[in-house]
């Protein structure tokens, strides 16, 4: 993506918020007389971001040199990006019903695969890893700092 | 004086002492280790201290802050990598003095001016609160709206070099910040449904997300490259490799890196990287031998630790006068005092001034401890940089969750996290600065109250902003501000022109 594209997307992406923001803002109810009521500066600030997103939009089509290069969209990994989110995804979902510590060691054990090479893949480590860290912090919050996490299907 | 013997007796207990060690100590570590920064430190330590006493739990905050800021010059002179954006400009003459074998003395030099910036801070912070606090007192409603719109216009004109896209993150804060209810008549505004959304999104959560997740989805992305070696160079050092003769002709550099320092964290929203740009630029201009700094020599490491240490102290002046942060760790601090019951305002030193004292003392304590076991445990902080990125960066992630989930007691804040993550990440690949996000979701609810109190106040009347003299300036300040800001723009890029380079808009971030 050049720099004019990505200016370009940034600007059409506040222009679609302002403008559901500023809709939304229609429904908020107006409770007190003397005051300007709860949807006034969310329609000011609606405002404020459809008038800058236009302007940098329009500054944006207006200027020339601001193509740039094309940054060479093979240097990221998708699939490691991907895969962390989706991870991350799996995880947050799991937290509640499967526990902190079972969703945590199945979690980190996976999410280190993904990030580590061959070169330095080593399974048996990374398991212990992702097996001692999640029990001791459950321990320490459970315990020490009296801050219980969730416990889900072990119940412990 | 009751107030300060009550904090003397909070701070310098074996527990106290300890969570500032601690808390210094991995300050530290997440300093130097690349990747890591001292805001994802005191993010993810900020939930730990919710069930703690307030004296203790701003304490370990006080420690990671302070340990963090400094921890980034290890990696800087070792790696020639910052480890925190606030030791950028400590490369210039670190790196450089590292390949000369002289990696043990900018170390040393640069802990000892760390330290020395700290302490100034400090002695401003202690100096200028209470002076500014009384002027605060003057400020009506009206009167902090214009310091709000001046913050905000400030913060979307420093922290990158798009102006525009600066104000459009810091208006997405702002809009965040109305999710939940509002103030005032307490009318619920954009929960669709959820009433999980009450209560609005914690700044925690913000944050860890912002700052922690961000990072993590980027490594996934950049996964190829983690494991990529850079040269580590060995170091040899005895006390701090400073004579007294160099120490007494640094002193002038000491000071006015300081108040330079002390100056850009008192102004919002910009932080250590930008206080140690600007006290290098002045060292060079000022020095003797400009021709030498870059080539390895300690004025340049001097300036830039000096400053970026200064910051700290800098940056606790509008935080705890006006409950505006300097940068975003102290923003992360504002949530710590509030969850403590300690409300930020020219009054905090009537109504909480034993917490206030105590922040001084944590501060002191923490500067001490960080000058002597940094010094003290380089050898183990070296060796913490070969920890890798695969193993470390997970556990962060699930660290990230727990300080989500402890800020509240349930999954949403976690699942929220995750959703921020992703705003970071949209806003990275726009290259939008992420520091306006976070004061203007702290600004907003500031901006909104006392907006419509002034219009309450004055029946409506908007002629309130101009008549008030306070609140008029700011908002003369912040126009002027914004037309500096657009003319210096429209320069660089006019001289980018004519020089036949595409004027990028990416973001340069403290």
């Amino acid at each position: 993506m050049t720099n004019k594209q990505r200016d370009i997307l940034c600007s059409a992406v506040f222009l679609v918020f302002g403008t559901a923001m500023f809709y939304f803002s229609l429904g908020i109810a107006h409770k007190i007389e003397s005051d300007v009521g709860s949807a006034y500066v969310p329609k000011f600030i609606a405002i404020c971001i459809l008038i800058v997103s236009s302007a940098k939009l329009l500054l944006t089509l207006r200027d020339h040199s601001a193509s740039g290069k094309k940054k060479d969209a093979a240097q990221n990994d998708w699939l490691g990006g991907l895969g962390t989110i989706g991870l991350m995804m799996a995880y947050m979902l799991a937290l509640q019903p499967v526990g902190f510590i079972l969703s945590s060691i199945a979690y980190l054990f996976a999410q280190i695969m993904l990030m580590s090479n061959r070169e330095n893949r080593k399974p048996v480590l990374f398991a212990v890893i992702s097996i001692a860290l999640p029990i001791a912090v459950y321990g320490l919050f459970n315990y020490v700092i009296k801050m219980p996490l969730p416990r889900g299907i072990l119940g412990f | 004086m009751e107030m300060f013997s009550v904090a003397i007796g909070n701070v310098f207990n074996p527990a106290c002492l300890a969570l500032i060690w601690a808390g210094t100590m991995l300050g530290i570590i997440f300093g130097s280790i690349p990747g890591l920064s001292a805001t994802m430190a005191v993010v993810l330590f900020l939930p730990m201290t919710f069930s703690m006493e307030p004296t203790m739990g701003l304490a370990l905050l006080v420690g990671l802050y302070m340990g963090g800021i400094s921890g980034g010059l290890i990696s800087a002179i070792l790696l020639k990598i910052p480890g925190t954006p606030s030791s950028i400009s400590t490369v210039f003459d670190g790196g450089p003095m590292a390949d000369k074998g002289q990696a043990g003395r900018a170390l040393g030099v640069g802990i000892l001016a760390s330290g020395i910036g700290s302490l100034i801070g400090i002695v401003a912070l202690i100096f200028i609160s209470p002076l500014l606090a009384k002027v605060c007192l003057l400020f009506s409603a009206a009167d902090y709206f214009g310091v709000a719109v001046f913050s905000l216009t400030i913060i979307a004109s420093l922290s990158g070099k798009d102006m525009l896209k600066g104000l459009l993150a810091g208006l997405l804060g702002i809009a965040l910040s109305m999710v939940g209810m509002a103030p005032v008549d307490a009318e619920l505004r954009f929960i669709f449904g959820n009433y999980q959304l009450m209560a609005g999104f914690d700044i925690t959560v913000l944050l860890i997300g912002v700052f922690a997740v961000t990072d993590i989805i980027q490594a996934g992305l950049n996964r190829r490259h983690l494991a990529d070696g850079f040269e580590k160079k060995k170091f040899h050092l005895k006390g701090y490799g400073l004579s007294v003769k160099e120490f007494i002709t640094q002193i002038p550099n000491f000071l006015i890196s300081s108040v330079i320092g002390i100056a850009i964290g008192i102004l919002p929203g910009i932080g250590g990287s930008t206080g140690g740009l600007m006290a290098y630029t002045a060292e060079k201009n000022r020095s003797k031998y400009p021709e030498k700094f870059g080539t390895g020599i300690i004025d340049g490491v001097i300036a830039s630790e000096t400053a970026n240490n200064a910051v700290i102290g800098g940056s606790m002046v509008p935080l705890l006068c006006m409950g505006i942060p300097g940068n975003t760790v102290a923003a992360i601090f504002l949530g710590g005092l509030t969850v403590h019951g300690i409300s930020p305002g020219p009054l905090i030193f009537d109504k909480s001034a034993q917490y206030v004292y105590g922040i001084y003392l944590a501060l002191i304590v923490s500067t001490i401890f960080m000058v002597v076991f940094e010094r003290l445990g380089l050898p183990i902080f070296a060796k913490l940089l070969d920890i890798p990125k695969h193993i470390l960066l997970p556990i962060i992630m699930v660290m990230c969750c727990v300080g989500a989930f402890s800020s509240n007691s349930r999954v949403f804040d976690v699942q929220c996290v995750l959703v921020f993550g992703l705003i970071g990440l949209v806003m990275k690949v726009f290259k939008m600065p992420t520091t306006p996000l976070i004061i203007g979701f702290i600004l907003g609810p500031m901006f909104e109250e006392n907006l419509r109190r002034a219009l309450q106040a004055s029946h409506g009347s908007w002629s309130v902003f101009v008549t008030r003299p306070i609140c008029c300036a700011f908002l003369i300040a912040a126009v002027v501000f914004c037309t500096w800001t657009v003319r210096n723009n429209l320069k660089a890029k006019k001289i980018a022109e004519t020089q036949g380079q595409s004027f990028d808009t990416a973001e340069e971030e403290g």
